[in-house]
């Protein structure tokens, strides 16, 4: 390993971004994230590879890591939003010198939410970026086909850290060995949902799914769940990866009719969930309906928002789980934090992942930035805990000495062999003018959908 | 265009039939063959799909891992045309994973568990094949592939349009070179008829084509050099004839 030259890092001016930006294609300097799209599809088409300072994915100045996730199509929000968390914290980081005088970097791809994309961005990655580790993945479908190939490198040491999904492939056997979660899985979210549905006398529930790995994982948990009560699903109905908000989803609405549950939990994208919740509601299935973390809360409601004129009439039946804190609840050090960063550093989408066409207006905060943000923290923790000589090798070890690791959100982190999951607990939320808040009282928001149902 | 010789229209009629049975009956052997193999290789696909699916993710489902199952037929689903679908019972014949949208069709949710191969009507969707295979000797439940049987009839027309157009074109060409060989052989006889009628008129017996018919060593040259002895022989004194 070269010397650090720490010095030149502890003000990163605009040109020392840029030129260390030259090694990678599509790189981006996280300090870079205010320069200008042309500017970055000036940036150098030299590889990383061909660099010889880089040394798997770190040089003396960058430590660079690997992202496949969804910039367009549907459910681009996700990726987008998840991106612009951690760069918030990414951004300061760097600003105030990196980890060990080297900045964190981040290599992104679009996959636009389908696995066969994901893989091959993954296959780029491992192979030819030769990236230190890969970071902020967007999706079960595309993680769980991705997996295999962490197994396929195992050689190479590659670890899979905090991907945006709750599904089991990355937490058990095979493949949980290769990946690092921090939030909670979705048997804990579907558990959660359908353990306090049951507590308020909600027991017919009906479970609304996208007809792949996700949904598959999601109406797993609520199975799971149903069972400890004696229970079975009451209706289910799916629908195909990528269906937009303009998507009639009335067909599926009949299915539930018939069936009459009393909830329904939703295991799906924002555009598809948002176009189910439209569709309930005017159909008359005017029940509660559940939405997990990854949904991806403030882009559903505002595409409700944005193509009605009385939301409420929709939002009120909405309750979304979700893995990280209300971003509203300033009370923690940890979303203080959040809220100062994403004000003082503005992250932008990735200009030069995402499509001209499709337009996106990102959020001033959000429940995806905010363990965007987390991810970004943690990570930066344990990037510092490997040392200043960073291997693949001693990444896991150095996870392993995170123990009771205060994120500033009321929830400590710990890892070890047998624990690849850093957070558990589940916060639900209702909508009230117009923005997600806390649900603490389940009784009295069922006495809530029940009133809204009956006027 | 190719004039047929009176002579030989039931003879070019009679090539034409002939044509017409042997490619009515190599397009008909053709076409079954494709038919019978075409559907029992779809069938076979489908089962051995099935088994694929059986025997690969025991693992997975002994782990409960329905998520990686729900990945793994979802990357099968591309083989079983436009309009398959997959779906996985447990033990319990409940049905633990699949690939309907909007929902599973209740012709399926409440059937009694299948085995082999069988036929059915989906309301809406279609008439198809299903197979079935067990995992683990049908303890750790069954895969189950349906195959559209609209894809297997186009799969299959699709085969027999391209078996078709060689056969018809065959049959074209066929046709045209008996058509063009008749002709070839008539083309003598028509050229006798000519000189015969100059013969008979006294009109244009020397012109080359005439003479060229009288030193050819075939038949035709024979009879040629015949009808000029019959026309010395009716009439000694006529002139224009060269005796050859």
């Amino acid at each position: 390993m070269k010397t650090k030259k720490t010095d030149r890092f502890t003000n990163p001016t605009r040109r020392t971004i840029v030129k260390g930006l030259a090694a990678t294609p599509l790189v981006l300097a996280l300090g870079a994230n205010k320069l200008g799209a042309q500017e970055l599809s000036q940036m150098s088409s030299n590889t990383q590879s061909s660099n010889s300072e880089f040394v798997n994915g770190v040089s003396d100045s960058q430590i660079v890591l690997g992202t496949s996730a969804a910039f367009t199509g549907p459910s681009r929000g996700l990726g987008i939003e998840l991106y612009r968390g951690a760069m918030a914290y990414f951004q300061d980081v760097n600003s105030k010198g990196g980890v060990h005088g080297r900045e964190i970097t981040l290599t992104l791809y679009d996959d636009g939410y389908q696995p066969d994309p994901a893989v091959n961005n993954t296959t780029k990655l491992m192979r030819d970026d030769k990236v230190f580790a890969l970071f902020g993945y967007v999706g079960t479908p595309t993680v769980t086909r991705v997996l295999p190939l962490l197994k396929k490198f195992q050689e190479e040491s590659f670890l899979l850290f905090f991907p945006f999904t709750g599904a089991q492939p990355q937490r058990q056997l095979p493949y949980g060995p290769f990946a690092f979660n921090l939030r909670a899985s979705y048997r804990q979210e579907t558990g959660g949902l359908v353990e306090n549905f049951v507590k308020v006398g909600r027991e017919k529930i009906g479970v609304f799914y996208q007809a792949d790995a996700y949904g598959r994982s999601g109406w797993a948990g609520c199975r799971e769940a149903l069972s400890k009560h004696n229970l079975k699903m009451v209706g289910e109905a799916t629908y195909t990866r990528g269906t937009q908000y303009t998507a009639s989803l009335k067909e599926q609405v009949e299915w539930f009719m018939r069936d009459k549950p009393d909830a329904i939990v939703c295991i799906g994208a924002y555009a598809a969930c948002a176009a189910f919740l439209r569709d309930a509601v005017d159909g008359g299935l005017q029940v509660p309906i559940a939405n997990l973390s990854f949904v991806g809360s403030e882009n559903l409601l505002k595409l409700i928002t944005d193509t009605h004129d009385n939301p409420e009439q929709y939002s009120q039946f909405l309750v979304n789980s979700q893995v990280v804190p209300s971003y509203n609840d300033l009370s923690l050090e940890g979303v203080q934090q959040y809220d100062e960063f994403m004000t003082k550093n503005a992250p932008s989408a990735p200009s030069h992942v995402t499509s001209k066409d499709e337009e996106y207006k990102t959020f001033d905060r959000s429940f995806v930035s905010l363990e965007g943000f987390l991810n970004a923290k943690l990570m930066t923790e344990i990037l510092t805990r490997i040392g200043p000589e960073p291997t693949r090798e001693g990444i896991e070890d150095a996870v392993f000495t995170i123990q009771d690791l205060d994120l500033g959100i009321g929830e400590t982190v710990s890892f070890n062999e047998d624990r690849r999951q850093g957070l558990d607990r589940v916060y639900y939320t209702i909508v009230e003018n117009g923005s997600f808040v806390p649900l603490n009282e389940w009784t009295a928001a069922s006495n809530a959908w029940t009133e809204a149902a009956g006027s | 265009m190719i004039k047929i010789t009176r002579l030989f229209q039931w003879t070019i009629f009679g090539v034409i039939g002939l044509f017409g049975i042997l490619g009515f009956a190599n397009a008909i052997v053709t076409l079954t063959a494709i038919d019978r193999d075409l559907t029992r290789e779809t069938r076979e696909n489908s089962q051995n799909i099935a088994k694929a699916i059986a025997d690969s993710n025991v693992d997975i489902l002994l782990n409960s891992d329905l998520s990686t199952l729900q990945s793994r037929i979802d990357q099968m689903l591309p083989l079983l045309g436009s309009n398959g679908y997959i779906y996985i019972t447990d033990e319990h014949n409940e049905i633990i994973a699949h690939t309907f949208v909007p929902n599973i069709p209740e012709e399926i949710s409440s059937s009694e568990p299948t085995e082999g191969l069988i036929e059915r009507t989906l309301k809406g969707k279609g008439d198809f094949f299903e197979v079935s295979h067990p995992i683990l000797a049908g303890v750790g439940g069954n895969v189950h592939i349906l195959i559209d049987q609209d894809d297997v009839s186009l799969l299959i027309q699709s085969a027999m349009g391209n078996q078709v157009w060689p056969l018809a074109i065959t049959f074209l060409v066929a046709i045209v070179l008996g058509l063009f060989l008749v002709n070839l052989a008539a083309r003598p006889i028509q050229q006798l008829l000519h000189y015969a009628v100059a013969l008979a008129k006294k009109e244009n017996v020397d012109e080359p084509q005439n003479e060229k018919l009288l030193v050819r060593k075939d038949e035709a040259g024979d009879l040629a050099r015949l009808y000029q002895y019959f026309a010395l022989v009716a009439d000694p004194n006529r002139s224009g004839i060269e005796a050859k």
